[in-house]
């Protein structure tokens, strides 16, 4: 990749390091943000992740027993590997968002300087080109070699596994440009048709309509594994509408395994292809031609909406400050927006699961494991997601402002952070999960996993709490910080394991009041016990707007590297007289 | 009861607010940035605090709002030290810090509204102090606006308007006068003189040396973190033998001879 970048002129590779950099605003997370050290977690998550999956496939009994289990089983492979890529990207995608496209802080620094507009482009799309081979190289780095292996062996000679090794790359490469530069021409072709300032409003809603979008067709889609499911009519009509089974039929085209009857698939993978490079390339010369214009041209002063501006108050008036002002940063700021978003993509899968739960008919159906695990797993991740977030600065340099009016205790404060907890991730949770669960029955079953569901949102707030003494986008965030990220996800991971175990407590216990009872008088003797805990320790609690590293004590080892003086004495019975 | 110091009483004997530091230091690892500060500031009277870049003017503001701590010395406010009682001191202070660093995602109005609430103003109050304050400084029509997009001079009028809204009876006002158009700096001129007239404590630090001398009463002149003058401008004036305080301010604070300078920079650019 290095080598590749040294061939492109000197402004472009100064600029491609910045902006490749800019996969996460530095100027809004820390002074001293690692962006590097980022880039290589992402991929050695996504490296992990590739080999735990390729792990999997050579494992599997499937790959070498009847050949109808085997086309089973290479197709949920083939449709899984494809699907899993296309999500990584899509998420990249809505995540770079507009940042291959000129803003307004590029234009205004870099216009005086003796850069052309196609140095700059250049530099974007180098940036985010590499992002992109990131992604793809680490989250096939294994499954890359596991799977051609695998489909390799089935065919007659060597040259086999070289064509599915082939057929792999390409299909995963091409699946990528098609999520990636789908992105890229809805965006550019909405900014240039519309005007400049309807498009700045209407992009953050389109990003999360693309968030939404990428993980509800990955979490909703089907996997169909027989040649007789995927020729009916119904099941055609849905295919025709999902890329990652246009990119199936493309591998197996390429792979010379595919039934003729699909043929159809990989052709609208190769037409797609050729609609989004075509639609990428054209919108991007033209925002480049069009709206680096624009910008510069825009006065400095975008009026703000018109009409009635109402400001709901939501307790003190310190407490209403805090809440709107988390409210305010979290829906204005892109970088928050999106950090949250990440969160609650996880939540809107789980949603998503538990509408697949859900039953269809008026029939009785009680609660099933997975809903309540999914209910429960919806509220972690909201609440974690909102406390990572709320870690996160807006602008450390206006933060003068908190410290110079901090006229109340700081208990006042910590109210005030768990009210914009509760509001904004404990009680939209709640809402959902009631909605979700309103067809099942009976409903006094339903009604009392909602109330243990409550308790359960205000133990985790709490939790999240526990030495929580700032307000809410203010303080500055340590770059050492990405490992507590890390360890969060895996923290969820092991939550996922302990609501299954709960659930399997709690389910039988919904229809046994004494059982119940119980339950509901230890979880709110819990969320008392710490709601205390964090009442008492905020009383004494000073608020801090800058995260410090610990202090360390260095020792200068004198003790551990010199020898006593009984050992000089033992080994040369004269040093000490020298 | 409490015992007021004898200073305040020697200094305020009718009575009214008074700002004083004694003794005040601020040592950044070991480099002092002030040393040895004292001075009053009066109420009625505005007090003019000068100095050239890096003299320590800012840093001592930020120790009389209380953003910094001072390594020693002691800052008090009608007698008392600010530190006993930092909360009610706070209550009573305003400040215009030198930078315009606001909440950018915020929109003007939004962000009076949450620093009244944070200040603890009733809401009626807040609501018709804040409409008539954008009104008079001419931001209401863009009240509603992001302030990412307000010019400098904006950004500086809604900082006035914060530093103002709660009626302090303290005024702190660092470098208020940067990035505001002539007809906005001529009313923040007379409206720091209409503040001290209503019995406020007005400190006041700026290089616009013409406007100090216009609005001051008394001047403060820090040079390397130490008082070179501490007086009122028409008795350094008289002392010092010179017209104006530009003049005063040349001798005790600069030490660059400006014209050479200045042809050195052409030189070297020109090389």
């Amino acid at each position: 990749m290095r080598k590749l970048v040294e061939f492109l002129p000197l402004q472009v590779r100064i600029l491609y390091r910045q902006f490749l950099l800019r996969v996460i605003d530095l100027e809004a997370l820390s002074i001293q943000a690692d962006i590097p050290r980022f880039l290589g977690q992402f991929a050695s998550i996504l490296i992990f992740i590739s080999l735990v999956g390729a792990i999997g496939l050579l494992s599997s009994e499937a790959a070498t027993a009847t050949p109808e289990t085997y086309l089973s089983f290479a197709w949920r492979g083939e449709q899984a590997l494809i699907a899993g890529m296309m999500l990584v990207v899509g998420l990249i995608a809505v995540i770079r968002w507009d940042s291959t496209f000129p803003d307004r802080r590029d234009v205004m620094v870099l216009s005086p300087l003796p850069v052309a507009a196609h140095t700059i482009l250049m530099a974007k799309v180098a940036a985010s080109s590499a992002l992109l081979g990131l992604a793809i190289l680490t989250l096939n780095f294994a499954t890359g070699l596991a799977w051609p292996l695998l489909i390799g062996s089935h065919h007659d000679s060597i040259w086999g596994f070289f064509q599915s090794f082939a057929a792999y790359w390409f299909t995963m490469i091409a699946a990528s440009l098609f999520i990636y530069g789908s992105v890229l021409t809805v965006q550019g072709f909405t900014a240039l048709l519309l005007p400049r300032r309807l498009f700045l409003r209407l992009s953050a809603i389109l990003q999360i309509v693309a968030f939404a979008l990428v993980l509800g067709v990955y979490f909703l889609q089907p996997s169909i594994t027989a040649p007789a499911a995927m020729a009916l009519p119904e099941n055609q009509r849905g295919l025709a509408w999902l890329p990652s089974f246009w990119f199936f039929g493309l591998f197996n085209q390429l792979n010379g395994s595919l039934p003729v009857a699909l043929g159809w698939l990989a052709r609208r993978a190769w037409i797609g292809i050729g609609v989004v490079v075509f639609g990428a390339t054209a919108s991007l010369f033209l925002c480049y031609l069009r709206t680096m214009k624009k910008t510069v041209e825009e006065p400095d002063l975008v009026p703000g909406a018109r009409g009635w501006h109402w400001t709901p108050r939501f307790g003190s008036a310190l407490q209403t400050a805090i809440v709107l002002f988390s409210v305010r940063s979290l829906t204005r700021s892109r970088q928050h927006r999106v950090i949250f978003a990440f969160y609650l993509a996880g939540v809107l899968g789980f949603a998503l699961s538990c509408l697949r739960d859900t039953p269809s008919t008026a029939a009785v159906s009680p609660l099933s494991t997975g809903f309540l695990v999914s209910t429960f797993m919806m509220m972690t991740l909201a609440v974690a997601g909102l406390r990572s977030v709320f870690s996160l600065p807006i602008s450390l340099t206006a933060n003068w402002v908190w410290r110079l009016t901090q006229l109340r205790p700081s208990e006042k404060y910590v109210d005030a952070t768990r009210r914009s907890l509760l509001l904004l991730a404990v009680i939209p949770v709640w809402f959902i999960s009631a909605s979700l669960s309103l067809s099942f029955r009976p409903l006094h079953q339903v009604a009392a996993h909602l109330a243990v569901l409550a308790v359960v949102g205000w133990i985790f707030v709490e939790l999240s709490l526990i030495g929580l003494y700032k307000v809410p986008f203010t303080c500055s965030y340590l770059p050492g910080k990405v490992h507590v990220q890390v360890m969060l996800w895996v923290f969820l991971f092991l939550l996922l394991i302990l609501a299954m175990s709960t659930v399997e407590f709690e389910l039988p216990s919904l229809n046994d009041p004494f059982r119940y009872i119980c339950m509901i008088a230890i979880l709110g003797a819990g969320a008392l016990g710490v709601w205390t805990f964090n009442r008492h320790r905020a009383k004494s609690a000073v608020l801090y707007f800058e995260e410090l590293p610990p202090d360390v004590i260095t020792t200068l080892g004198l003790f551990a590297v010199r020898p006593s003086t009984t050992e000089i004495d033992m080994a040369n019975p004269h040093q000490r007289s020298h | 009861m409490k015992v007021l110091s004898l200073g305040y009483i020697l200094l305020n004997p009718i009575g009214g607010f008074v700002l004083e530091l004694r003794s005040v230091y601020k040592h950044f690892s070991g480099i002092p940035a002030v040393d040895d500060v004292s001075f009053s500031a009066r109420a009625g009277e505005v007090t003019g605090y000068l100095g050239p870049n890096g003299s320590g003017k800012s840093t001592t503001m930020k120790m009389i709002t209380g953003l910094i701590e001072m390594t020693a010395g002691h800052i008090l406010f009608q007698g008392k030290p600010i530190q006993d009682d930092l909360i009610a001191y706070k209550r009573r202070m305003g400040y215009v810090p030198e930078e315009p660093y606001l909440y950018n995602h915020l929109s003007g109005a939004e962000y009076l509204m949450m620093v009244a609430q944070l200040r603890d103003l009733p809401a009626k109050q807040s609501s018709e102090r804040i409409d008539g304050l954008l009104r008079l400084l001419s931001l209401y029509d863009d009240r509603h606006a992001s302030i990412s997009g307000y010019s400098k001079g904006m950004r500086q009028k809604v900082l006035i308007a914060a530093a103002l809204l709660h009626n302090p009876e303290l005024v702190l006002l660092d470098e208020p006068f940067s990035g505001l158009d002539v007809g906005s700096a001529l009313v923040l001129r007379s409206l720091i003189q209409e503040l001290a007239a209503r019995g406020k404590v007005v400190l006041f630090s700026s290089h616009e040396l013409a406007t100090v001398e216009r609005v001051c009463s008394r001047v403060v002149i820090l040079h390397k973190g130490k008082i070179v003058a501490d007086d009122s401008i028409e008795r350094l004036r008289s002392l010092m033998e010179l017209p104006t305080l530009e003049a005063i301010f040349s001798q005790l604070a600069v030490e660059q001879d400006t014209k050479s300078m200045a042809r050195q920079i052409a030189d070297l650019i020109h090389a």
